[in-house]
């Protein structure tokens, strides 16, 4: 498989990687994406959704690559106040909550963040090399990838929804069937006809992904942050001794864990849709049933630490791999992540590789530097960034509100962007009140057009016999066989919880 | 007393939201003053389609050489949508103080109002021309390793006895209007596959999904030379200056010529002195040696045409769209 890497484009990266805008990128990219993933609230994908615009009048191996890195930062970043303050940054540090925050009380929680901090690196490395060796073949696949494979890959990533929906089934579904909907809008490709437009020229091309998602993701957030700014009080943070470095016997201890994890978190980032959350859950599940000494763990054990964060990390290159090699994002983050790479005229998919395989490799490399950085900064920096979690929601929240504008506007020029956008900002705030399911809307939205655009290309291009044409593709009977597993697996996944007692917390919107 | 503070902050922050809407949709309609420097400031030039599409290269590559002409600087800015329609409407809407222009496609603007189903009221008499930019023929190319046939004769002959799957890159656009005419012309049974794009039917015949490519010549001419695809045949009157050995419709029997052209207009009502200006901007960026080499490098084929001639293209291209409609299911 080394083979089908294009060396030849891997030998130009270091160029395109030594220039004074990709570095600054980097390095604002990592920081940055630690201290939204501390803020309580701010998670992966709202960092994001609202850095996109930014990136516009980049050049794309820097926007891309500051985009990525703020992407796994921000995962790794919400450990922190997971660990310190038992508030999880992101939804997909919940399982860190549990033996981190025993830790800080033991007095330990540097040793904590250590652990999270060499975890969280290790898995996006390992994920990072992972989405290095296996995209460009799996790029070259996408060729046979057509109508029918894109229906079934986009069937597939709805069934997720499924596992996004950890509360209520039936509110989860619902969140789904909200964002079909919302998907059919704009003119039918097979026909012309203009579908709920309500003569709006700028509703035919469909509602815009971006600007829904920021109203979704972050004007929402920035709306129940701002009902909760009275109600918190002090955070207190526990005194922090000692080193945040591991001994060699300590990290013996948690390798084993880490690797396992990785492999976890990488497949599950591969699944289109399925993210950090549900990545580290599972993760924390296998750690605790492959330990020697279960009971330690929710008790301040450093495996669990490990297990969550080597795993949600790993999920961030794993969830890559599909967006750039099929256009299919594995993640709600990477939903995201395909609007910056359509900004810069990069279609995913085989020409990714080719044409603009300069690029590519270098925003891939570069995802690697990111992640190595996150090791770097963290242990230096880690302690400190605890502090941007006493940031008030009055100072937040307006600065959120002008980015969500700024960036809604700036994609297409468009005011009737802005309106989506806050629009989908109080659908959101109303949808998390009630418990629905954000994240669900949006792959709906994404994975709804795609599935009914294959579905009816494959159409006429079955000329007539549908089941034989979809038979007749070693690719499409592969994808239907998943598609039995990936329904049958939220059954097998509450089994697994049941089993260890474990209650995942209520989550969704992100990983 | 929590509960209180609480709504206030929301309010506060909607309160926010709506003032910096406010603030954005101000200033967009400055007031038509008369101007007898024109131009005077920088004029925005809107581009229906998103940036780095066929339409905004050519754009990008013209418009340094027109800002020489004129002594300000043009703004390109996209406004992908509705088929064009986005950018269009704005158009139409802007003030016509020759401070905003923009690109027309043609058939796209005219199937957008003429196909019923979207109830427009704007034509192409709406807009006060300036001058054709570019015209880019069809062109119909295969997968390099199609067995079943090798040449436009063979294809055609095939198309007469088998159905043949072919992309277009949407219902009304030019490609789709030409599988519509080769068929009526021929009883070939050509049956379009919809998709959201030429790089989404390229990639479908290379991958050996869909038979044939159906797309215009800038579109072929960077898969060709890269051996990923085979340019089998032209849809223009004579054969392309881009493919010199590879025939024409018309030579293989179907009298079908098809195109895109792009050009420039501004909002009609346009001050007939500001227009002159800018018609003799254009045609002489567009006459520049250089303009023309850096469009052909890109495979855009550059043509000039101005005033009556443009505007009858125009209204032939009207016409042709009117003569398919009934192919197209349009009912009135």
């Amino acid at each position: 498989m080394l083979m089908l890497i294009n060396f030849s484009a891997l030998a130009h990266v270091a160029e395109r990687l030594a220039s004074l805008e990709v570095l600054l990128a980097l390095l604002v990219g990592v920081v940055g994406g630690i201290i939204i993933g501390a803020l309580p609230g701010l998670s992966a994908t709202m960092g994001v959704a609202l850095l996109i615009p930014l990136t516009f009048g980049m050049d794309p191996v820097a926007g891309l690559t500051m985009l990525t890195a703020i992407y796994t930062a921000a995962v790794y970043g919400g450990s922190i106040s997971a660990i310190l303050i038992h508030t999880p940054g992101t939804p997909a540090s919940a399982a860190t909550a549990m033996d981190g925050y025993q830790m800080t009380l033991q007095g330990k929680g540097l040793k904590a963040l250590g652990t999270s901090t060499i975890s969280s690196m290790i898995g996006g490395l390992i994920s990072a090399i992972a989405l290095l060796i296996l995209a460009p073949p799996l790029a070259l696949i996408s060729l046979k990838f057509n109508a029918p494979e894109y229906f079934l890959m986009a069937v597939f990533g709805l069934t997720v929804i499924a596992s996004l929906a950890q509360d209520s089934m039936i509110k989860g579904l619902a969140s789904g069937c909200f964002g079909l909907l919302v998907g059919t809008v704009g003119v039918d490709i097979m026909t012309g006809f203009p579908r709920y437009t309500f003569g709006f020229s700028a509703l035919e091309g469909g509602i815009s992904l971006v600007p829904a998602m920021i109203g979704l993701f972050s004007l929402s957030q920035v709306m129940i942050q701002v009902e909760k700014m009275h109600e918190k009080g002090e955070l207190v943070i526990g005194e922090l001794k000692g080193s945040v470095l591991l001994t060699w016997q300590e990290f013996k201890n948690i390798w084993n864990t880490i690797w396992r994890s990785s492999i976890i978190g990488i497949l599950i980032g591969i699944l289109p849709g399925a993210g950090g959350d549900i990545a580290s859950w599972v993760s924390y599940n296998e750690a605790k049933r492959f330990s020697k000494t279960p009971e330690k763990f929710g008790t301040g054990h450093m495996e669990g630490i490990a297990a969550s964060e080597a795993s949600n990390n790993a999920v961030t290159g794993g969830a890559i791999i599909p967006l750039l090699t099929l256009g299919i994002p594995g993640s709600a983050t990477t939903a995201v992540l395909l609007g910056g790479l359509l900004i810069q005229g990069l279609l995913p998919g085989h020409e990714l590789f080719e044409k603009h395989a300069n690029i590519t490799y270098a925003v891939i490399v570069g995802f690697i530097i990111a992640n190595i950085l996150i090791g770097l900064v963290g242990l230096a920096i880690a302690r400190y960034v605890v502090k941007v979690s006493t940031i008030p929601s009055g100072i937040l929240a307006p600065i959120i509100v002008v980015l969500s504008v700024v960036g809604s506007y700036a994609i297409n020029n468009s005011m009737f962007d802005v309106y989506i956008m806050v629009v989908f900002g109080f659908i959101g705030y109303f949808m998390r009140k009630t418990g629905y399911v954000t994240a669900a809307v949006v792959l709906a939205m994404i994975l709804g057009s795609m599935a009914e655009q294959g579905f009816r290309q494959s159409i006429v291009l079955s000329k007539g016999n549908m089941l034989a044409y979809y038979f007749s593709r070693p690719i499409s009977i592969v994808i239907m066989v998943l598609i039995v597993l990936g329904l049958l697996s939220p059954i097998l996944m509450k089994k697994w919880q049941n089993k260890s007692g474990i209650q995942t917390a209520a989550t969704s919107d992100d990983n | 007393m929590r509960k209180n503070s609480k709504l206030l902050a929301l309010a506060v922050i909607c309160l926010f939201t709506l003032a910096i809407l406010a603030g954005c949709g101000g200033g967009e309609k400055g007031a038509a003053k008369k101007d007898d420097k024109y131009p005077s400031k920088p004029i925005n030039v809107i581009v229906s389609y998103a940036a780095g599409g066929g339409t905004d290269v050519g754009a990008r590559i013209l418009l340094p050489y027109v800002e020489k002409e004129l002594g300000v600087p043009l703004n390109v800015i996209n406004k992908p949508g509705g088929g064009g329609w986005v950018g269009w409407t704005d158009l139409l809407k802007a003030d016509p103080d020759g401070y905003t222009i923009g690109y027309i496609n043609t058939p796209n603007l005219m199937t957008g109002y003429l196909d019923p189903q979207y109830k427009r009221d704007k034509t192409i008499d709406d807009f006060a021309v300036i001058a054709n930019h570019v015209l880019d023929y069809g062109a119909i190319a295969i997968n390099p390793k199609e067995t079943r046939f090798k040449d436009l004769k063979e294809l055609l002959e095939y198309a007469k006895k088998n159905e043949v799957t072919a992309t277009t890159t949407g219902v009304g656009s030019d490609d789709h209007i030409a599988i519509l005419k080769i068929n009526k012309a021929l009883g070939t049974k050509f049956v379009p596959v919809h998709t959201k794009g030429a790089a989404e039917g390229k990639a479908s015949v290379m991958g050996g999904h869909v038979d044939t490519y159906f797309a215009n010549v800038g579109e072929v001419l960077a898969p060709h030379k890269s051996g990923e695809l085979k340019t089998i045949g032209v849809m223009a009157p004579e054969r392309s200056e881009f493919f010199p050995d590879i025939p024409t419709l018309k030579e293989a029997g179907a009298d079908v010529t098809s195109w895109s052209g792009r050009g420039l207009a501004a909002p009609k009502g346009i001050d007939p002195a500001k227009l002159e200006k800018l018609v003799a901007a254009f045609e002489k960026a567009m006459k520049n040696e250089e303009h023309i080499q850096k469009m052909k490098d890109m495979g855009l084929a550059p043509k000039f045409m101005k005033g009556e001639e443009y505007v009858k293209f125009l209204k032939d291209d009207e016409k042709g769209v009117i003569e398919v409609s009934d192919l197209l299911g349009w009912k009135k």
